[in-house]
């Protein structure tokens, strides 16, 4: 017996509307129970599917709505392990966050567990579907649960401002998405992306460059990428911890997985012959998506918001790995995503700690208020060495994957980045630890945004940190460590992002045709000494960058430039306007310095 | 130009119109009702490229019980299509519209430049 793929959808989507419906007659835990329990189910349905997966790709059409023949009548879902791999980190982001949220989250007006089961139903059936068409509107439905559960706290008029700037970003691109879709659709006459892959073949004139550009657009947003991630410290900010989790655990990533299966899939043979210019665009925006996320998150000062720019900062990195492209990359990638979604999950959940027990998320407010919560001391200093990519924690396996799939400049430069964004976001999160936990240094510099008050999550008496909220901080900490000891990681990677990226593997699937894997060779164990060498690099730097400004007014003034870093950036703090408009204008940019790119290399 | 060619041409001329119209609408905005007016525009303007694209001339409804085989309709796929974008834009707009409401309760302003809490 196997699991329908369709019920990852179904369970928590019908959960969703039974709780939606009953919700003001049931006792509180009666809701939290039910909707943990499918967040769980959810759970054990995936890694089925993730195990089944492994051999066969798995294809459900709906209805039963085969094939004729070349013509893709039905809505089709494909299960591959890479997809399938993130459909189990869905769920277990979802299920840690609605254990975190137990009890609290005044669910009897703002429909938060409805809303978090919409989630993570439309998550796992944009992991899975094999449609244009129908991506879309599983993005259309995570973007409208997330817009919802964003500006959950609406008793302030800065949730509201943070969700709206976040809905409008997202919207603009999701239309032009669309428009992409519809380009392609009037193009070939298909909606199934083999299909709509298998027709386009190498055709690439500007009609399909077009559709491409336009497509990919909408899950840049998504992705937050320098120019269009505007959007996502605002939400971040405002956002209440558990949907803080999903958002950058899983969300983020979910616009570049829809990018890698767009471009491998439908535009997978387009620009075989010729110079592709999704490869450079995805390098070059990647190295400066890292390099300034990274640099910005060092210069924030309210707790989400760091952590909002370092999603940012290692979303570059995950397209520069998009960008080198090759298997070993892709890989490296896949572990990078989960990962950095159980590293900056478990940081989220220590920030959301701070909140309920101290009340404030502002660096200024908070300074040596953390002496004696100790545990938590404890899991947020994890996470920094987990951001700067220190074995063993599973980012530097990532990390070392994906720099070693290249040789030559492109390794350098890979090794270079990954280090840039590892220092600076391991950096700002270690200055927090410096000033909050141990009430080293001043109170330090402050700014607009670390005054954003935020309401506490619950009512109930804050002195001590109860179970619920310290268990899914240390589950996430410690399952970021645990990924690095699954046997033969780096080969089940391999394996998976070879059938992931095999254009010509993803159509025999739809069609049932016969189809040889590609073989992979067994990469054995990873350079364990140039990974302990790069990490501690990284944590070293980090450190003495998060000391240096701690401690700069004991400086001497000729040696303080690197702590200007922090306090003095006003100018690039400017552009992060907090105006939904100003966004629009920058993604417009963006698209327009893309589409020349395009032209030029055509 | 023949009326054909003009047929061919004027839908996505609109559409094209209107996208940048709802854009520009974003861009200038100083009035969050006004924003949220002209994403439904820029919405629309994927409507009306929906519908050029199944077009066909001289194409009957797609309603196939009472059509001989081989008479030419218009692509009833995009019409499935729009009507899920109708939805798509019946609940984001919802939304948008709540979320102006409730800013409006909260800071007793609907003028984005008043709302500026979060910057840098």
């Amino acid at each position: 017996m196997s699991p329908s793929p369709a019920l990852p959808v179904a369970v928590p989507m019908l959960s969703a509307a039974f709780l939606a419906a009953f919700r003001k007659w049931l006792p509180r835990f009666v809701v939290d129970l039910l909707a943990v329990v499918a967040a769980l189910f959810n759970l054990v349905l995936c890694v089925w599917l993730l195990r089944l997966s492994w051999f066969k790709d798995i294809v459900y059409w709906f209805g039963n709505w085969f094939p004729r023949g070349h013509m893709v009548v039905g809505i089709g879902f494909l299960v591959d392990p890479l997809g399938a791999a993130l459909a189990v980190v869905a769920a277990f982001l979802t299920l840690l966050a609605l254990i975190y949220s137990w009890g609290s989250m005044e669910s009897g007006e703002n429909h938060y567990q409805p809303l978090m089961l919409i989630f993570l139903a439309a998550m796992s059936g944009f992991c899975f579907t094999a449609d244009l068409f129908n991506l879309f509107v599983f993005f259309e439905l995570m973007s409208t649960a997330a817009f919802a559960l964003c500006g959950l706290k609406t008793e302030e008029p800065a949730p509201l401002q943070g969700s709206f700037n976040f809905a409008i970003t997202n919207t603009v691109g999701a239309f032009f998405t669309l428009t992409g879709l519809a380009i392609l659709y009037g193009a070939t006459g298909a909606l199934n992306m083999a299909q709509m892959g298998w027709l386009l073949g190498t055709r690439h004139d500007s009609l399909v460059l077009t559709a491409c550009l336009f497509l990919i657009t909408g899950f840049l947003i998504k992705a937050a990428i320098v120019p269009f991630h505007f959007w996502l410290p605002d939400a971040h900010s405002v956002a209440p911890t558990p949907v803080c989790v999903l958002f950058s655990g899983l969300m983020v990533e979910l616009g570049l997985f829809a990018v890698l299966r767009i471009t491998t899939v439908i535009f997978g043979s387009t620009f075989s012959g010729i110079p592709d210019p999704l490869r450079g665009c995805f390098l070059v925006l990647g190295a400066l998506t890292a390099v300034w996320g990274g640099v910005m998150c060092f210069a924030e000062h309210h707790l989400k918001r760091v952590l909002a720019f370092s999603t940012i900062s290692h979303s570059g990195m995950m397209l520069f790995a998009m960008g080198l492209g090759s298997r070993m990359a892709i890989a490296g990638w896949l572990i990078y995503v989960c990962a950095h979604a159980a590293i900056k999950s478990g940081l989220f959940f220590t920030a959301g700690i701070l909140l309920h027990r101290l009340r404030s998320m502002s660096e200024p407010i908070l300074h040596a208020k953390g002496k004696p919560l100790k545990f938590t001391a404890a899991l947020w200093f994890l996470g920094a060495c987990g951001l700067a990519g220190l074995p063993p924690f599973a980012l530097a396996v990532g990390e070392d994957m994906v720099s070693h799939s290249t040789h030559g400049s492109p390794e350098i430069a890979a090794t270079i980045l990954f280090l840039i964004s590892g220092i600076f976001t391991a950096a700002a999160v270690l200055r927090v630890f410096m000033r909050v936990f141990c009430g080293w240094g001043d109170s330090g510099p402050s700014d607009a945004s670390a005054q954003i008050n935020e309401l506490p999550e619950s009512h109930e008496e804050n002195q001590v940190i109860p179970f619920r909220l310290f268990a899914p901080a240390a589950v996430c900490i410690f399952s970021g460590i645990a990924l690095t000891f699954l046997p033969s990681l780096r080969l089940l990677s391999l394996k998976a992002s070879g059938r992931f990226i095999d254009q010509h593997g993803f159509v025999a699937s739809i069609y049932a045709l016969p189809h040889v894997l590609a073989g992979v060779v067994d990469p054995g164990p990873s350079e364990v000494g140039s990974m302990i060498a790069h990490g501690s690099i990284a944590v070293i730097c980090a450190a003495i960058l998060a000391a240096w400004a701690v401690f700069h007014p004991r400086i001497p003034r000729l040696l303080r430039w690197p702590s200007h870093l922090e306090g003095r950036m006003s100018w690039a703090r400017q552009i992060q306007s907090g105006q939904p408009a100003d966004y629009v204008v920058w993604a417009m940019m963006g698209v327009a310095v893309m589409g020349s790119v395009f032209y030029i290399m055509r | 130009m023949t009326a054909t060619t003009l047929f061919n041409i004027v839908p996505y001329a609109v559409a094209a119109w209107l996208f940048f119209c709802g854009l520009y609408g974003i861009i200038t905005s100083k009035h969050l009702v006004h924003t949220v007016i002209s994403l439904a525009v820029l919405q629309t303007s994927t409507y009306v490229l929906l519908l050029a694209i199944g077009f066909r001339w001289q194409g009957v409804a797609p309603v196939f019980a009472d059509l001989s085989p081989g008479v030419v309709t218009v692509d009833p796929v995009v019409q499935a299509l729009m009507l899920t974008d109708v939805v798509v834009e019946a609940t984001v707009v919802a939304l948008f519209l709540a979320m102006v409401v409730k800013a409006h309760e909260k800071a007793g302003t609907l003028s984005p430049d008043d709302l500026k809490m979060m910057r840098g």
